[in-house]
């Protein structure tokens, strides 16, 4: 690294208005600033990252030949792009910035206003010696795949993929189950409207599964994926349905015939319903083909189901096929889009509320079962089996059930239980006008577009809201005693209902985990998937090219969930609509004629980025290192293991490195 | 038991062959009870190869350190093998050069010495001035035979063997060609009594141990260039761009240096106790390599040259490593 | 009378989880220690485990590592190799007679800015009770 010019480095101190100048003294700092060595110009201003501030920058740069900016302000994740693009602007390469955070790391966490400053005024120097060592940087670009991937066939998925489809690129859309539809394709109908959700969904199902730009693959996952923004290479295994769908015709024949029809808790019914090992998930199934459960059908479990398997005698078409296999398909594509979804919390860890000792203590989303015309009771709110079914008089709904609670580990609000509850409470009294229905609250958050309207209707219909959280559920003979403190009167009570309806929150996918590790996602303290920046980059991930859209990223009812798709979709599209992505500039180099050839730096790379070439040292074929720059990501792991210290990421050189530890240890 | 004649004999026969360019083995040196490498380029030269406890050399490091000259236009590099006479912990130095590509298998033909132990020359010197004037050394049982010109002496081998020799666990070459001997019981489970002492010391004691040891150090780089491990072109603590350590000999600088040189070692280190051997200032750089080699064999259950096909230590981790230390 | 050691910390974050971490702590106005002095790297299997020594010699009287939790790293394992070089260095230090109080590593993600303050209180106390650094610190005019 040749050193070809002398470092002229402009030193600028931002007030942040009063969020730095507050704390820590800036005048003092720029004086501090403009004794260090190769400091020629050092400025304070109240906002930096304003044009003004920039415009500053851009002048000194041109009328006293800077070749180094420092900025001290906030954060470099906040704001290094923008004042990479104010030295671009001004003609000096978008690298010869340096940040010194004075703002989340000193006026933002310390009281003390001498200590204050004088940290900042240690942290400005190490940003100066770092910025002496600094070199230009080229950012290059690589041609992008103008297609997406989409992970996911929930209303989030589908969204997400209409729009990147109806914008003319190619998308894959990855559901696990057999069909498109996800949660949303559960619920009767949806809040504060009372929408039909199937009447809302089933077109867009529809849509996705005949859109010429999209891709359709149930009943598959994605298994493998590699590559970087633009150049993704996705491995997608499509399980075997033992269904060949081409022939079926979904005429359901074989789930009405086969041997064990009725006997299998059914997923789309949260296990209240029954099916067949050969299934359609719900009538409106898209694609509307049939599919067999390896896991139950007597034939694939067994090795045999009566003289011949029943499906097979009765299909018409011939479509069961029992050879089939798993197909692992392999895409190239330019962005994802995950919406994974969510899962509900499972009652059962709140012991306390009964859920695993009466069948009268259902979910919420149980409850979406019963009230649906498609459910297993056609729409009847019924308790009890057969002959002893009946309608319930009492019913109680119990809100905050694993959200806001400390004691399961979910401390965060689920944001839709108020209102399904709000709107489960009015189906019931439509469908049981002299039912007795009370909802035990803790709060009620009805924050959006008609939300607060619709509760005020259902309390005038008639549901009871009774503020208390119960310590206890339990059953007397065929009724549930609701054991809560009305808080609001002081009066303790024991309820007893013949219905308990447990508003259940929402928590990521037990298998989340996958996704994390497949994708390089982080998690919220929430656990769901983490996004870039909670007010900038909602959709956004710590990893380029992927997006987020839906509950996977945190609980949130349809219209934000649809909002949010779009956003991903939106963002998918950037790179896709470019046809091409910059790559990295802060990469590894290698320094070939100190490099020994050890290959500790190849071992290390996670990206398989460094491999061994051979070079000739004088007429000897010597092994060096040599760095794939396309692959590189640029987190210096190999610097560390080189114990030559020949490759080095640049911008975050030895060199670079040490003068800020040198600068740092300093004692003023 | 090592008969001197099986070596000569093989060393001939070796270096008669076509594809073989040298022997790098041991003779009698020129100052007192040293011993030389000598490079046995013709069956005549092999006679002067011995092999008795006073063989401390470690071989190996004439692997990496044999210079490169640039070649005339045309002309083909010398790609003929070198073979070497290897000790138990030599063997496993060209082992650990295997594993991080500092040598190539082709380029090299081990014959392994099943070893015993080599005298320490300190301990030598202290027990037997006379010994500078010229003695030769063998083994008789367990007792260490001199044969000084005036006449012999015996002495307990725990007296006089080097220290990383007492906790050997690796006498017998673990990789060769060939093994001209008879195979050696391993005698030690590999703990060395130094390092356990200091590591029972306090914090405050061992800094007065290092403190006072590293300021005698000169900066001569004696262990630097002996070590087999060491052959990096251009050694980062010699360099200038970024500074690591500065030239100036004080005990700042130079338990920097020795820190590095450790450090850089972990996972690589065999402990043949060569480094200790050359340093001028007598400072006990095999507690330091050792601890750091027990370290590493008892948490994270790996020994450097052991396996040809292992990964390198310090380019590679597990996912049990340990991190009670991780806030 | 003389004023009370004040020590003087050097810290590397990894830019995705630790320095996130330590914003998070910022934006949500935790207060903390001014002790703590932070080098950004974009992830902690960056760091050298020479890094330590240097800083130390340097005038550092201690020095911390925080990366992503292993399963985390942004970069897949870096903090996984972060994690074994500073076993080991931590041990090599300690077994050359440098208080083990003095080196500190620690996994806080982009979320925990709770954790981040605890952390930086935690190695400011260890550090403050091992006193200044003095064992084998270069002598150096201030610049």
């Amino acid at each position: 690294m040749f050193m070809s010019e002398k470092p002229r480095v402009g030193v600028y101190v931002c007030h942040c208005g009063i969020n730095i100048a507050a704390t820590v003294d800036v005048e003092a700092v720029v004086e501090f600033a403009s004794r260090l060595p190769g400091v020629v110009v050092a400025k304070n201003y109240t906002y930096m990252c304003s044009d003004p501030g920039q415009q500053l920058v851009q002048e000194d740069i041109r009328k006293e030949n800077l070749n180094r900016i420092v900025v001290a302000s906030c954060s470099p994740r906040m704001h290094e792009m923008t004042f990479r693009r104010t030295l671009q602007d001004a003609g000096l390469n978008p690298y010869y910035l340096e940040m010194a955070n004075i703002r989340e790391h000193v006026s933002w966490v310390h009281e003390d206003q001498e200590e204050a400053t004088k940290k900042a005024k240690s942290l400005v120097g190490a940003s100066v010696s770092k910025a002496r060592m600094l070199e230009p940087l080229e950012e290059k670009e690589v041609e992008a795949e103008r297609s997406a991937l989409v992970i996911g066939g929930g209303i989030a998925g589908i969204q997400s993929a209409l729009d990147i489809a109806d914008a003319g690129y190619q998308v894959y859309l990855v559901e696990k189950t057999p069909s498109v539809g996800g949660r949303m394709s559960q619920l009767d109908k949806t809040f504060p409207t009372l929408d039909c959700s199937a009447c809302i969904l089933t077109p867009k199902m529809v849509d996705v599964a005949n859109h010429p730009q999209i891709e359709l693959m149930t009943y598959s996952e994605v298994e493998e994926v590699g590559g970087f923004v633009g150049n993704f290479e996705v491995k997608v295994r499509q399980k075997a349905r033992y269904v060949d769908i081409d022939k079926c015709n979904g005429c359901g024949d074989c789930a009405d015939n086969c041997r064990v029809k009725n006997r299998i808790p059914n997923e789309y019914d949260e296990g209240v319903g029954k099916r067949s090992a050969i299934y359609m998930p719900f009538p409106q199934a898209v694609p509307a083909k049939m599919t067999i459960d390896p896991d139950h059908c007597l034939y694939l479990t067994r090795g045999k189901c009566g003289k011949e398997p029943k499906c097979q005698e009765v299909c018409g078409p011939g479509a069961i096929d029992f050879e089939q296999q798993d197909q692992v398909v392999e895409l190239k594509v330019g962005a994802i889009v995950v919406a994974t979804g969510f899962d509900t919390f499972e009652p059962s860890r709140k012991p306390e509320y009964g859920y695993q000792d009466s069948p009268n203590v259902i979910t919420g989303l149980e409850m979406e079962r019963l009230v649906s015309a498609s459910g297993p009771t056609g729409g009847e709110i019924l308790i009890g089996e057969g002959e002893t079914a009946r309608k319930p008089k009492d019913v109680a709904f119990i809100q905050c059930v694993g959200s806001r609670d400390q004691s399961v580990g979910n401390e965060y609000c689920s944001r839709v239980c108020c209102m399904y509850t709000a709107k489960q409470a009015h189906l019931i009294k439509e469908k049981i006008p002299d039912a007795d229905v009370r909802v035990y609250y803790m709060d009620v958050r009805a924050f959006g577009k008609g939300f607060e309207e619709f509760y005020d209707r259902v309390r005038r219909e008639g549901v009871r809201y009774i503020r208390g959280n119960p310590s206890e559920i339990f059953s007397k003979g065929d009724k549930q005693v609701v054991k809560v403190e009305d808080t609001l009167t002081a009066t303790p009570m024991e309820d007893e209902v013949d219905l308990v309806v447990l508003a259940t929150g929402l928590e990521p996918r037990a298998d989340a985990r996958g996704v994390i590790d497949l994708l390089r996602l982080s998690q919220s303290s929430d656990k769901f998937f983490l996004e870039a920046h909670p007010k900038l980059y909602p959709v956004d991930t710590s990893t380029d090219g992927v997006f987020l859209a839906g509950c996977a990223q945190g609980p949130k009812d349809i219209p934000d969930t649809v909002a949010q798709a779009k956003g991903a979709a939106a963002s998918a599209m950037i790179p896709l609509s470019l046809g091409k992505v910059k790559v990295e500039a802060q990469t590894a180099e290698v320094n070939q004629d100190t490099c020994r050839g050890c290959g500790f730096c190849v071992e290390v790379c996670p990206y398989s980025a460094i491999e061994l070439t051979t070079v000739n040292r004088f007429g000897h074929a010597v092994n060096v290192a040599s760095v794939n720059e396309a692959l590189c990501k640029g987190c210096g792991s190999c610097s560390a293991a080189c114990l030559s210290n020949s490759v080095q990421p640049r911008s975050f050189r030895d060199s670079q490195i040490m003068p800020q530890i040198a600068a740092l240890g300093v004692r003023k | 038991m090592v008969d001197q004649a099986v070596i000569r004999e093989k060393a001939k026969e070796i270096v008669s062959r076509e594809d073989v360019k040298h022997l790098v083995g041991w003779r009698k040196g020129t100052f007192g009870y040293r011993v030389s490498p000598h490079w046995v380029e013709t069956p005549e030269d092999a006679e002067k190869l011995i092999f008795s406890p006073l063989c401390s050399p470690n071989l190996t490091t004439y692997l990496t350190l044999e210079e490169k000259l640039p070649l005339p236009k045309g002309e083909e590099p010398d790609r003929r093998k070198t073979a070497l006479l290897v000790k138990g912990c030599d063997s496993r130095a060209a082992v650990q050069l295997l594993t991080e590509q500092g040598i190539e298998k082709e380029q090299v033909l081990i014959l392994g010495v099943p070893c015993r132990g080599v005298i320490d020359q300190r301990k030598l010197e202290e027990k037997f001035p006379e010994a500078l004037g010229g003695v030769e050394a063998e083994w008789d049982g367990d007792k260490i035979r001199l044969r000084f010109p005036e006449g012999e002496k015996e002495i307990a081998r725990e007296e006089l063997l080097a220290g990383n020799c007492l906790n050997c666990r690796y006498p017998n070459p673990v990789w060769a060609e060939e093994i001209l001997g008879d195979e050696v019981e391993p005698w030690s489970d590999g703990k060395a009594p130094g390092v356990e002492e200091l590591e029972k010391a306090s914090p405050d004691d061992r800094w007065a141990f290092w403190e006072k040891e590293f300021s005698r150090c000169l900066r001569c780089y004696s262990c630097r260039n002996v070590c087999p491990m060491c052959y990096c072109e251009d050694c980062i603590l010699d360099r200038l761009n970024p500074t690591w350590v500065y030239r100036s000999v004080n005990y700042s600088e130079n338990t920097a240096f020795h820190i590095a040189r450790a450090f850089h070692l972990v996972g690589r280190c065999v402990g043949c106790g060569e480094c200790e051997r050359v340093c001028p200032a007598g400072i006990p750089l095999g507690k330091l390599n050792q601890k750091m080699v027990e370290e590493v064999r008892d948490k994270y259950g790996f020994e450097a040259g052991t396996d040809p096909e292992s990964l390198p230590f310090q380019a590679s981790y597990d996912p049990q490593d340990q991190e009670d230390f991780i806030l | 009378m003389s004023e009370p050691f004040e020590p003087n910390i050097v810290a590397f974050l990894c830019n995705w989880c630790s320095y996130a971490g330590a914003d998070l702590a910022g934006t949500s106005r935790v207060k903390y220690s001014s002790n703590i002095k932070i080098i950004r790297v974009m992830c902690s299997g960056r760091v050298n485990p020479l890094f330590v020594m240097n800083a130390l010699q340097q005038g550092a009287d201690g020095v911390l590592i925080s990366g992503c939790h292993p399963g985390d790293c942004h970069y897949l394992e870096g903090n996984m190799y972060a994690r074994r070089r500073f076993g080991l260095i931590k041990e090599l230090m300690e077994f050359v007679g440098v208080d083990p109080r003095r080196i500190h590593m620690s996994w806080v993600s982009a979320s925990e800015g709770g954790k981040w303050k605890d952390v930086v209180e935690k190695v400011v106390e260890d550090v403050r009770e091992a006193g200044p650094f003095e064992q084998f610190k270069r002598d150096k005019i201030n610049w």
